[in-house]
């Protein structure tokens, strides 16, 4: 009884969390425009997607702000992990906390702080401003990524890059870089990640002109919902929880769970 | 003893060698604190030095110092005749093997090894011929396309001295080399490396906590403590010359007791008086008497010095340690006969094992 009861509720949680999707996914290959019927099976809205200029422009704004920011904040952000970890104890746990705290911060905050900020400056939102909102969260990720791996390495690495010839830039090349580059890599995946799914800081950071693919669903689905963003919902869901598994996959050969 | 007397016959020629690093009045300060107080030493080529002393003494950061990683705060080193303070770490003529051989994981052992002649543009031939003949000369020939993280500890730790050899340093630093392996492997290790120091005849400036270690190796022992230098000499030297009462317990055994040198070659403890060849103490003068548990020689009841009972017996191997209470004092004695617990025995030195040492000043003792 107890282990059905168990049994009952993982079901319960996992049909809540995914039928909706499901649903989504369903109604994409629906023929007719009602949500209530079902026509018969079709692909004529993804047909649609792909012709819509709006939505093919927002899925180019998308993308490429997804890939800028992660190779943009990977950079900076192994640099900045090398950085704290090279640190003394205190400012270093001091850099974390600074890290981490953007990372707990609900995102429309981040996001209404970031259009304040550009509002205070005077710098019009647009394309670029997007793209340094995301950089900007994207960092602490790929420190968070980066450090564990410094942390594994022998603490004498650099020193003996040096001893043997190495100047500082040639030791970070040679020997710092290939012993985080899993974390470097888990990073990046990471960043691109979470730029091309975020709507609340990209909706305050943009300008109605310069849409990203979550910022025209939600302005489209304001005038109500039509059955190609159905089939847009269905193709980032997948993309999305592709890459999610393989980042999943990387960071759990990373830290192998002991048994 | 034979041994020992070997390293000092070699430290006589050693005399003859060049200066190569010298040490100028250096001092190192970490946020205030003194880890390092106006030290000044000089090493020769093709010498085997060891920096011994407990942890905490200094004896790292005096490596690292000459190794390039730490600038000290005050003071010059002189290396073959240039001022090579300030120079970086990449561009001295040394190498070092770090305590937890720091070997990159992402290469393989020959790529490892190969890692500062590459940084060189060495020819590739020349790199292949060099790492092989050194994979030969630490035992592991054919190791080369394995990963290091295979090997065991003390493979690694030769791969570690192999990385640092084949760049044909002028001196090879060893910070604690041989702390992580167990204590065979350690022995062994010794030997080798004391082979290979005098084969290539390569200057080694090592640095160890074991006292025996540093004995069985060292042409000069450095013994250190709170960022001083105590001692330097020969390991005969420092075992049968100790300076002073922290020197003569790092180095082996010693039974140290206080005494009074009543006048040059008499000295006065445990309420009796002992003939000795120390002297210029002065009169009355308050000393440190150290004697080696080997030195106390165990004879009948009524012809000993001093008349002790004995209070505990321990099985060593080569020889029983005894605690004799004599005099007030409880005295270590190492013998190969056996004399029961609780028995009444003489204990007797002869003038030439007591040996009178100082006071140790206030500042060495903290």
């Amino acid at each position: 009884m107890k282990k059905f009861l168990q049994r009952f509720y993982i079901i319960l949680i996992l049909l809540f969390l995914y039928v909706p999707i499901l649903v989504l996914i369903v109604q994409s290959f629906n023929a007719g425009k009602s949500r209530a019927k079902w026509e018969g099976l079709s692909f004529v809205w993804y047909e649609e997607l792909f012709k819509s200029s709006a939505i093919m422009d927002a899925l180019k704004v998308t993308v490429t702000i997804a890939l800028l920011a992660a190779v943009i904040s990977t950079v900076l952000g192994t640099l900045a992990a090398i950085g704290i970890y090279a640190m003394k104890k205190r400012p270093q746990a001091l850099m974390m906390t600074l890290t981490n705290i953007p990372m707990t911060m609900p995102d429309i905050v981040t996001g209404i702080s970031l259009m304040l900020l550009y509002l205070f400056f005077r710098v019009d939102r647009g394309y670029w401003t997007m793209l340094l909102a995301h950089i900007t969260f994207d960092i602490p990720y790929v420190i968070l990524s980066v450090m564990p791996k410094l942390k594994q390495m022998n603490k004498f690495s650099y020193e003996a890059a040096l001893d043997l010839g190495c100047t500082p830039g040639q030791a970070l090349r040679k020997v710092i870089l290939p012993a985080v580059k899993p974390g470097v890599v888990t990073g990046a995946m990471l960043a691109f990640t979470l730029s091309l799914d975020d709507f609340t800081i990209s909706y305050f950071t943009t300008s109605p002109l310069v849409q990203n693919l979550s910022t025209l669903i939600y302005s489209q689905a304001r005038k109500g919902i039509k059955p190609t963003l159905n089939a847009l919902s269905a193709l980032m869901f997948i993309t999305l929880l592709v890459l999610l598994l393989i980042v999943n996959r990387r960071t759990a050969d990373n830290h192998p769970v002991k048994s | 003893m034979a041994d020992n007397n070997v390293s000092r016959a070699e430290y006589v020629s050693m005399e003859e060698q060049p200066r190569l690093i010298t040490l100028n009045n250096i001092s190192k300060e970490y946020d205030g604190v003194t880890v390092l107080d106006h030290i000044n030493l000089y090493i020769r080529k093709k010498e085997f030095v060891t920096l011994l002393g407990p942890s905490g003494c200094g004896k790292t950061t005096t490596l690292r110092i000459i190794g390039g990683f730490e600038t000290p705060t005050e003071g010059t080193v002189i290396f073959d005749g240039q001022d090579i303070t300030n120079l970086p770490a990449y561009k001295r003529r040394v190498n070092t093997v770090f305590q937890k051989y720091a070997l990159f994981p992402h290469l393989n052992v020959a790529d490892n090894i190969a890692f500062g002649l590459k940084l060189k543009k060495t020819p590739k031939d020349e790199i292949a011929r060099k790492v092989d003949r050194m994979l030969e000369l630490v035992n592991l020939s054919g190791y080369g396309k394995r990963s290091v993280e295979s090997l065991s500890g003390g493979q690694q730790q030769r791969i570690a001295i192999a990385r640092a050899l084949v760049n044909e340093p002028e001196v090879l630093l060893l910070d604690e080399p041989l702390g992580a392996l167990d204590l065979k492997l350690r022995k062994e290790m010794q030997l080798e490396l004391k082979s290979m120091q005098q084969r290539l005849g390569i200057t080694f400036l090592y640095v160890t906590h074991d006292q025996e270690e540093a004995l069985t190796m060292s042409d000069t022992i450095v013994v250190m403590r709170g960022g001083r230098i105590l001692q330097i000499g020969t390991p005969k030297g420092i075992y049968d010359e100790p300076k002073n009462a922290f020197v003569a317990n790092f180095i082996g055994e010693s039974n140290i007791v206080p005494g009074v040198m009543l006048k040059d070659e008499l000295v006065e403890f445990c309420g009796a008086r002992f003939a000795c060849v120390d002297e210029g103490f002065g009169e009355n003068a308050e000393v440190d008497v150290v004697i080696r548990p080997e030195d106390i020689v165990l004879v009948g009841e009524d012809v000993g010095h001093l008349t002790g009972v004995v209070r505990s017996v321990l099985f060593k191997g080569v020889h029983y340690e005894m605690m004799i209470e004599a005099g007030g004092i409880l005295w270590k004695v190492h013998s190969t006969t056996m004399e029961p617990e609780g028995s009444r025995v003489g204990l007797s030195v002869v003038p030439f094992n007591i040996h009178i040492m100082h006071k140790m000043e206030e500042a060495n003792a903290k």
